[in-house]
């Protein structure tokens, strides 16, 4: 008995102290210098015009781009992988590539999401009141924005990748052929 | 010969019978209200609201939306050979180009810096 009461006495502890760790190190990532909170407050009417200007520009890239991504999968991967089965045509390395690549888009698609949401929440924000707030939601919508841009990469990187299949699929289909 | 209507006494008459209408009202804006809720519920967590630009804010950028780039699909029925792949090969290296022109959300806007409240040096 006494020595479950210890365990439970160590375990609550130690969730303090993990907690409390964890408050310090997000209260330091978010510190901001008094010289910072002059700043955000002198010049708040500015950067607030410049994340709209970034918000609307970041909204029209995200629909130009979304378009021409969706459509490389479903107006030629997903077509050209189908047409491989139907013509029972070994179409394994083409659709990993394309389902890797899904995959990707989907996550282009929920890091954009939350990276809109959060610079959407700090144009809510009142920055001459709230200048830690104001700072700690950009600092949050900036690392999101590198997510979307980490995303991007990869869908490059997946669209090389299926060129790469299917000319190795024509190398093939040639040396079969013939 | 006309039947005779039954007229119930209003002593007769239930609580249903005497407010039918006002509770069918009440129903009825209690169904949209809910429906509401859960159409802007589904609306901001599938993500349509980030897609949708005539929302505040983003309005003015609704007309520069590239509805010209129209993407020849490719046949997902038919034989393949040699130069049905050289066809593929050639519409996707075209798409493929347009989609990896842009570096699509590089740089860093949000730096604080950029946004004019970094910290200064006090060396400089």
């Amino acid at each position: 008995m006494k020595r479950v009461l210890l365990t439970l006495t160590a375990i609550a502890v130690l969730t303090v102290l993990f907690g409390f760790t964890a408050q310090t190190a997000h209260a330091q990532s978010t510190a901001l210098t008094s010289e910072q909170i002059d700043k955000i407050k002198s010049n708040c009417t500015s950067i607030k015009s410049t994340l709209n200007q970034l918000h609307a520009s970041d909204a029209l890239l995200r629909v130009n781009r979304g378009q021409v991504y969706e459509s490389m999968a479903s107006k030629l991967m997903d077509p050209f992988n189908s047409r491989l089965g139907s013509n029972r045509l070994d179409s394994k390395a083409t659709s990993a590539v394309t389902t890797s690549y899904r995959d990707a888009l989907n996550g282009f698609r929920n890091d954009y999401k939350s990276y809109e949401e959060k610079i959407s929440s700090a144009l809510r924000i009142n920055c001459f009141d709230e200048p830690e707030l104001f700072y700690s939601t950009i600092e949050q919508a900036r690392v999101n924005r590198a997510k979307v841009h980490d995303d991007v990469n990869k869908l490059h990187r997946y669209i090389d990748d299926y060129r790469q299949a299917v000319g190795d699929f024509l190398l093939n289909f040639e040396r079969i052929s013939e | 010969m006309a039947e005779p209507i039954n007229l119930q006494p209003d002593e007769d008459m239930t609580f249903w019978d005497k407010h039918r209408l006002s509770l069918m009202l009440i129903l009825t804006v209690l169904i949209a209200l809910i429906l509401t809720v859960v159409s802007m519920i589904a609306y901001n967590a599938s993500g349509t609201a980030q897609l949708d630009l005539s929302r505040p804010g983003v309005s003015s950028v609704s007309d520069k939306v590239d509805r010209t780039d129209k993407i020849t699909e490719y046949g997902a029925f038919g034989s393949i050979n040699k130069d049905s792949i050289n066809e593929f090969t050639k519409l996707y290296d075209e798409q493929a180009k347009k989609a990896k022109a842009v570096d699509a959300f590089n740089g860093d806007p949000l730096n604080p810096e950029i946004l004019e409240f970094g910290v200064t040096d006090s060396n400089e």
